[in-house]
């Protein structure tokens, strides 16, 4: 018979908070909410309570100097969260200042004593126990320390089966308190202003018992309350065997909605691939984006766009619009300049997930670059190669545009050397013939597939993307400036 | 449309008129009137402070006090039961009319400033046993 107690895992009812603890708040667990002032500390706690706290199951929320209650709860209510009916129902509000203007920590402890036997709390919030260590600093010689008021207050909680949280502000590490060692939790929030963004993170720096996702997770306070973005995790099985060519024989093919450009791919796009679509500004990437996803539409598969470019209205976009207007695809349509690659792929995965959908764009890189907070920047490759595993977990095919400037005596695909993360790479360049500006398009890449390698002229119509035929009569089409081959017509312009 | 604070007035009214039937003169409307801040305190001081709530008290005070100059209290206002005491004496010294219109105007006039700073819904449900009564509670209950 197995006996072993089973720890009861709450949901916190912040969005993320339950993924990065590791699947959930452990009952009866003592934990601190720590950072520094404004970093969301007490909305956190507010969030928690009232999505925990229930007539069975009720909340006393201790307030010890710091934040004056009127303040606290004048702000707080403006969130969604903040259920008025829970007030003086399953949640009470208990201020200690009284108590801590005594400058002793007995007649708190006693004071939180009686509350918690009078009411019998499932859960108990203390805001702030930095106060109590502030009080702790002038009363050296008090009748009990502020380690053995912590160690009490954690035996007295934990014997009256309470899920307890102290906040308070950032404690050093050259002054580790001994509140550290009594607490199971330890959530630390902080906030960085860079240039003109400014990000929040959350870290779980413990929990015991369970294995809490590590680093530091994005998160955004709104009229909502605190939703925490989890940073992607990386499956360490996932990329190679998806794209063994045994696995790439049973894969579906899909059409990209541009003639001739399957036959470019070998068939169509590999079902699951990510493909990278590099050109200059106006070579037609967005048209081909657009293609992808409106034949995905034809063929019954949704897609979902995440669009960072300013889009123009022309034709091709309107037809877009008109399949986003249609709810036939999800749109992310964002010009933040503080974003985190979680929070987008966060969204992202949500809405892949409510549309049922099969294709993806990312419409473009330059652009999402630009979106992300800067102090993202410097890990952007880092946090696009986790972006692209995750969508290539979730098993949808996935299309990512890159503003490339023309350089004529370097073949490159991408400014953030993510080339190598896609299984599929096709290339648009301008080229000069006869003083015109001509486009022409190649594959240079489809993981584990036969492709085209020829170099292809093509336009864009009216109709869309017409592919011509390959360019045959001309050399030195990568150096921007084709030379006529000897005895060569004209180049040939497709048809359709 | 009446608004809510017609609400705390009306209600407030009620509850300094005693019983229905009764003739309340100026003591009795006094004793009333801090019978309901007694109640007020003894419901919000836990959750605001004992100070948070004095606080909120002393400037209902200040402001109801230029209308009704029987609620100008010179004496020292820091503490609290002599502060009280004073108010009690000077509602009691008057007519029953004033000091029914003064301390009416008293509670009136902190209720509004609390739901100002927490709003009406916040301050009916802190509040909501005070409305729940319609007589005078008993003296030992009177205490914080």
């Amino acid at each position: 018979m197995n006996t072993k107690v089973i720890i009861r895992r709450l949901n916190t009812g912040v969005p993320g908070l339950d993924q990065i603890l590791g699947g959930g708040l452990p009952e009866f667990s003592f934990n601190l909410i720590v950072g520094q002032p404004g970093t969301g500390k007490t909305t956190l706690a507010h969030q928690i309570m009232f999505a925990l706290a229930t007539p069975e199951r009720p909340a006393l929320f201790f307030t010890i100097l710091g934040e004056p209650p009127l303040k606290m709860l004048r702000y707080q209510q403006q969130f969604s969260f903040f259920d008025l009916d829970k007030v003086n129902a399953s949640i009470r509000y208990i201020n200690l200042s009284d108590e801590v203007a005594m400058n002793n920590f007995e007649q708190v402890l006693e004071r939180i004593t009686h509350e918690v036997e009078a009411y019998s709390p499932a859960l108990v919030f203390v805001d702030s126990f930095r106060s109590v260590m502030v009080e702790s600093q002038q009363l050296r010689e008090g009748p009990i320390s502020l380690q053995q008021f912590i160690q009490q207050l954690g035996i007295l909680l934990s014997g009256w089966q309470t899920t307890t949280f102290l906040i308070g502000e950032y404690l050093s590490e050259r002054n580790p308190n001994p509140v550290l060692t009594v607490a199971d939790g330890l959530l630390s929030l902080e906030q960085s202003i860079y240039r003109n963004s400014m990000v929040r993170k959350v870290q779980v720096v413990k929990m015991r018992g369970q294995a809490t996702r590590p680093g530091m997770h994005t998160f955004r306070i709104t009229a909502s309350g605190i939703e925490i973005f989890p940073t992607a995790l990386v499956r360490v099985d996932s990329g190679d065997m998806a794209a063994a060519s045994g696995v790439l024989q049973n894969r579906v093919r899909l059409t990209m909605g541009i003639p001739r450009l399957d036959e470019m791919l070998g068939g169509g796009l590999p079902s699951g691939y990510s493909l990278l679509v590099a050109g200059p500004s106006g070579s037609g990437k967005t048209i081909l984006a657009t293609n992808f996803l409106s034949e995905g539409v034809r063929c019954g598969e949704p897609g979902v766009i995440v669009a960072f470019e300013q889009t123009p209205s022309n034709s091709w976009i309107r037809t877009l619009d008109d399949l986003i207007g249609k709810g036939q695809i999800g749109l992310i349509n964002t010009r933040s300049l503080d974003l985190s690659i979680d929070e987008i792929v966060v969204n992202l995965t949500n809405l892949i997930h409510r549309m049922k959908a099969t294709r993806v764009v990312i419409d473009s890189l330059s652009g999402f670059e630009l979106a992300v907070a800067p102090t993202f920047r410097d890990d952007f490759r880092e946090s696009l190669f986790r972006m692209v595993t995750v969508l290539s977990d979730l098993g949808v095919t996935v299309l990512m545009t890159s503003e490339l400037e023309d350089r004529y005596n370097d073949l490159r695909f991408s400014p953030y050397g993510s080339a190598f993360l896609t299984d599929a790479i096709i290339v648009q360049r301008y080229i000069e013939v006869d003083s015109r500006l001509k486009r022409v398009m190649a594959v240079v890449k489809v993981r584990a597939s036969n492709h085209s390698n020829e170099i292809r002229q093509f336009e864009i119509t009216n109709e869309g993307i017409v592919i011509g035929d390959p360019v045959l009569d001309y050399e030195g089409l990568l150096g921007g400036r084709p030379t006529r081959m000897l005895d060569a017509d004209t180049v040939v312009r497709g048809k359709p | 449309m009446p608004t809510q604070g017609d609400f705390y007035s009306v209600t407030i009214q009620r509850m300094i008129k005693l019983r229905p039937g009764t003739t309340p003169d100026a003591s009795m409307v006094a004793e009333a009137t801090l019978n309901i801040w007694h109640r007020m305190a003894a419901l919000l001081a836990p959750i605001i402070g004992t100070r948070g709530f004095e606080v909120l008290f002393n400037r209902s005070l200040q402001l109801t006090s230029r209308a009704f100059p029987c609620l100008v209290i010179i004496e020292n206002h820091r503490d609290n039961a002599v502060l009280l005491a004073n108010i009690r004496e000077n509602l009691a010294a008057g007519t029953t009319k004033d000091a029914m219109e003064a301390g009416h105007a008293l509670l009136v006039t902190f209720t509004e400033l609390l739901s100002t700073l927490i709003g009406d819904s916040l301050t009916n449900r802190l509040l909501s046993p005070v409305w729940a009564i319609s007589s005078p509670i008993p003296e030992q209950e009177t205490e914080l």
